[in-house]
């Protein structure tokens, strides 16, 4: 693999953060869902996961930087777990809708763990690694990529304090903070 | 709150990895990760339901 074809499918898996990104603030506002500690936990780590694509594309792939990417996966893998065990006592209707059959945070589990799993089998191709370090000027597409998730991660920013306000947010959010009518 | 200053820190740890050095997008990402193990304990208070 050239250090040009690791690049693209770093910028290729931003796409993919972006998606995800995206998919959890339709679903918070189509469905009117507010998400949960946790949730937002998760969302985070995802906008986190980005960091060593980002690294990689602008300075070329570097083993250490996919180490950033398996060390993120594996804490979003953590949290998601951690949500699935807590409803996963028979009876439990789970936190949120479903989609496709799985709830939210189960879906996260599986996007982390193919995360893990997708970065291990790049990091097996070592020629993507012989480059000089130097960043790059990059495409429309990879510029594209990075604004996608700067944007996504900074309206997150505006959502969860929205949600929370100034103090900690509750474990079952009903409303957000913000928008609650004063009485 | 606690999400909103955890937010803020990817935003910071995301634009200094694109327009910043690296060894400081390196640092930005370990206190940002260590800042979301640490809200991750402090929400993970509740006993999980097991029956095993």
């Amino acid at each position: 693999m050239t250090r040009s074809l690791g690049v693209t499918l770093n910028a290729l898996g931003l796409y993919a953060i972006a998606l995800v990104l995206a998919g959890a603030f339709a679903a918070q506002l189509l469905l009117d869902e507010l998400p949960c500690p946790l949730c937002l936990l998760q969302r985070c780590l995802f906008a986190l996961l980005a960091t060593g694509p980002f690294l990689n594309v602008r300075y070329g792939p570097r083993p250490g930087h996919y180490a950033l990417a398996l060390l993120t996966a594996c804490a979003g893998a953590a949290v998601a777990a951690r949500q699935i065990l807590l409803h996963i006592a028979p009876g439990d209707p789970g936190y949120g809708s479903a989609v496709l059959g799985y709830h939210f945070y189960t879906w996260a589990f599986i996007g982390f763990a193919a995360a893990i799993v997708l970065t291990a089998i790049v990091l097996l191709f070592e020629g993507q690694f012989q480059g000089d370090g130097v960043a790059r000027p990059v495409g429309f597409f990879m510029r594209g990529a990075v604004w996608l998730i700067i944007v996504l991660t900074a309206l997150n920013v505006i959502s969860a304090f929205v949600e929370c306000g100034s103090s900690a947010c509750p474990d079952n959010p009903t409303t957000y903070e913000l928008l609650r009518p004063s009485s | 709150m606690e999400f909103t200053a955890l937010f803020l820190s990817v935003v910071a740890v995301l634009a200094v990895s694109w327009w910043g050095s690296r060894r400081l997008a390196l640092a930005l990402f370990t206190i940002a990760l260590i800042g979301s193990a640490a809200t991750y304990f402090h929400h993970a208070t509740d006993v999980l339901k097991l029956s095993f």
